[in-house]
């Protein structure tokens, strides 16, 4: 299976000129729960404690353990968070995400990114 | 750009299907990879293989949950069993799991196996160290004797505690032989003192044996080694019984009368009758024995020797002394306010062992003595000699009570049982009423004579007064009277007779000497 669970886990974050940070998962990752929790501290890290909005490019993931469903479930430093996927299987994996229902932080799924950046930036609460 | 080396759509669906399978038939491990097209039918794979994790997951939980929870019953159960089959203080086996050891055992009658034993023991003296140090210190003995017990029996064999101080052994396929050999190991264990916490307490026991027969059930082999257990105890404690079929029928008569005599006692079926104790030099009336009788609605007049030792067992002796001493002590203010002037004089009175060990019981005597208007000195306490038992700290505080009080104490069939005068010295007693076998034949065999003489002796020297009982014949008093005996009592002055008889006796011949019958 693809990805590998070194502590070099080949996530990238950028942060664009409307202050949304990007997370890129690498493609054909089966991401388990030790990836998760390093990619909820890299964020931390990332946006120094602020809680900014967040789309994560799930574009390629090829599976998420329940493990890792677990760590998804906690408190993360991003004030709404955006899993952006094209594919099927993307859609699936995305929702056995979203389906533990005591997120925190609001999420969605989006198959496109103008979706998910209007979603993002528009004010108000929102799921 | 489709792989042509990548399985049809077809394929995997088959694919599906086969894991969708696997899935259904228990293998929740199964899984399948999607392939690199990422379109439905990977959702699809990807999504079964979240799901059959997940399920596995959660069966795995469940199933971990179940052994946890099994393990909580049966260690529940385990206690509960516990709880119901041994007795929490000592361990032991209960009731319950005795009557089913020994049902287990009379099972094996049948496959030709010897029968079992049942030996039922209570520890006699127990009372007494419970009454005189407490509970704490009886259930530390209780747990020694419990496990002194367990040594001395087979691994075969079960040991039981039912309640109180009665233990009980089941000895499985054995013989009398051998069941009296285990009675004997039970009582050299018992012998040598037990430590409980501070206290150093000596009991022993008594053994009623029930050698079980085909066809009898636990209750039955129970019951009839208890009624042996109660003959052995009766006989002087320390005893070993074999059950006799004879024991049954009396053992039925004891509860019988001792539901009689708990009515006699508020019926007014009691009566006191006095037998004179004279001064053998000269033969004046100076005292009376108090003597209980029963006049039974249909057995007539009974007296002690037929319920005393039920009125102890049961606990009735606790009314019955109360009434004697009640009634002992109102007809001693009236004969002192009537008759007797100013002479000296002495109400015995008997009292049981029992009634020495309570507490209260000096105190209610002396209150009896206030309330009558009885002099306390004419009042005499007697003791029988063989009933005396250890030394017991609440026996010595209740004699020292009376004494103080002035209250005299005598020490009743003195020569019939085997304790020191020393001993009996120690225990504050004034007086020593000398057995009737002793008496018996003073007056024709030497040998009787000079042992006669020794003891009045002894009685004199340690500066206690001498009555010599069941004097019969005038030779006999006059032995008595040459030995320096001071007083006497028997027939040869008159029998037990009601009180106003005796006051009649009393008033002619307190001036006088008691005429001879």
């Amino acid at each position: 299976m693809g990805g590998d669970a070194e502590s070099e886990l080949d996530l990238t974050f950028r942060r664009d000129e409307r202050g949304i940070v990007w997370i890129t998962w690498p493609r054909g990752i089966h991401i388990t729960g030790p990836m998760a929790e390093e990619a909820m501290d890299r964020l931390d890290a990332y946006t120094g404690g602020r809680k900014l909005p967040t789309v994560v490019e799930m574009v390629g993931v090829a599976g998420l353990t329940r493990d890792a469903r677990q760590v998804f479930t906690g408190e993360c430093t991003a004030s709404r968070m955006a899993l952006l996927g094209g594919s099927p299987v993307e859609r699936v994996i995305a929702n056995f995400a979203l389906a533990a229902s005591r997120y925190e932080t609001p999420m969605r799924f989006f198959a496109t990114e103008d979706a998910a950046v209007d979603w993002l930036t528009r004010a108000g609460p929102d799921r | 750009m489709p792989d042509p080396t990548a399985e049809s759509p077809d394929e995997r669906l088959d694919e599906l299907v086969e894991l969708v399978v696997e899935l259904a038939s228990g293998h929740l491990g199964a899984r399948r990879a999607p392939s690199a097209a990422g379109d439905r039918i990977d959702a699809v794979t990807v999504g079964l293989n979240m799901l059959a994790e997940e399920l596995q997951a959660l069966n795995e939980d469940l199933e971990q949950r179940v052994v946890e929870r099994t393990h909580q019953v049966e260690q529940a159960h385990r206690q509960l069993q516990r709880l119901a089959l041994y007795d929490p203080l000592t361990g032991l086996a209960n009731r319950t799991l005795l009557a089913d050891r020994i049902d287990q055992a009379m099972a094996g009658l049948d496959r030709g196996v010897e029968p079992p034993a049942v030996l039922l023991l209570d520890l006699d003296g127990f009372k007494v160290v419970n009454d005189s140090f407490g509970h704490v210190v009886g259930d530390r003995l209780l747990v020694e004797v419990a496990r002194r017990l367990q040594e001395v029996v087979r691994d075969t064999d079960t040991v039981a505690r039912l309640g109180g101080d009665e233990f009980a052994v089941v000895a499985a396929a054995t013989t009398a032989t051998r069941a009296i050999e285990i009675a004997g190991r039970i009582q050299d264990a018992l012998k040598r003192p037990i430590q409980a916490g501070a206290h150093q307490c000596w009991v022993g026991t008594s053994i009623g044996i029930r050698m079980a027969e085909p066809g009898q059930t636990a209750e039955t082999l129970l019951r009839d080694a208890d009624t042996a257990m109660y003959v052995a105890k009766g006989q002087g404690r320390g005893g070993v019984r074999f059950f006799e079929p004879a024991m049954h029928a009396t053992a039925l008569v004891r509860v019988r009368v001792a539901e009689e005599l708990r009515t006699a006692i508020s019926d007014d079926q009691l009566e006191m009758h006095y037998q004179p104790i004279v001064e053998l030099d000269g033969e004046r009336i100076t005292g009376v024995e108090a003597l209980v009788r029963w006049r039974h609605p249909v057995r007539g007049l009974l007296g002690p020797e037929q319920f005393i030792d039920v009125a102890e067992d049961t606990g009735l002796v606790v009314p019955l002394g109360g009434w004697v001493f009640e009634t002992a002590i109102a007809q001693l203010a009236r004969w002192r306010a009537d008759v007797l002037g100013r002479t000296a004089f002495g109400m015995h009175v008997n009292v049981s062992p029992l009634e020495l060990r309570s507490p209260s019981f000096a105190e209610d005597v002396l209150g009896r003595l206030v309330r009558s208007g009885a002099v306390a000195t004419d009042l005499v306490v007697e003791i029988t000699e063989t009933q005396l038992m250890g030394e017991d700290p609440q026996t010595a505080r209740t004699l020292d009570t009376l004494r103080t009080a002035g209250v005299g104490v005598a020490i009743d069939d003195f020569g019939s049982g085997y304790s020191s005068i020393g001993y009996i010295r120690r225990l504050f007693v004034d007086t020593i009423k000398v057995d009737r076998s002793l008496v018996a034949d003073v007056d024709t065999d030497a040998q009787q004579h000079r042992v006669a003489a020794a003891i009045l002796t002894l009685v004199e020297a340690f500066g206690l007064t001498a009555v010599a009982e069941g004097v019969e014949t005038a030779a006999q008093a006059a032995h008595l009277r040459a030995l320096g005996c001071r007083y006497g009592q028997g027939y040869l002055w008159g029998r037990p007779v009601p009180a106003d008889v005796m006051t009649g006796l009393l008033s002619t011949a307190v001036q006088e000497p008691a005429p001879r019958s």
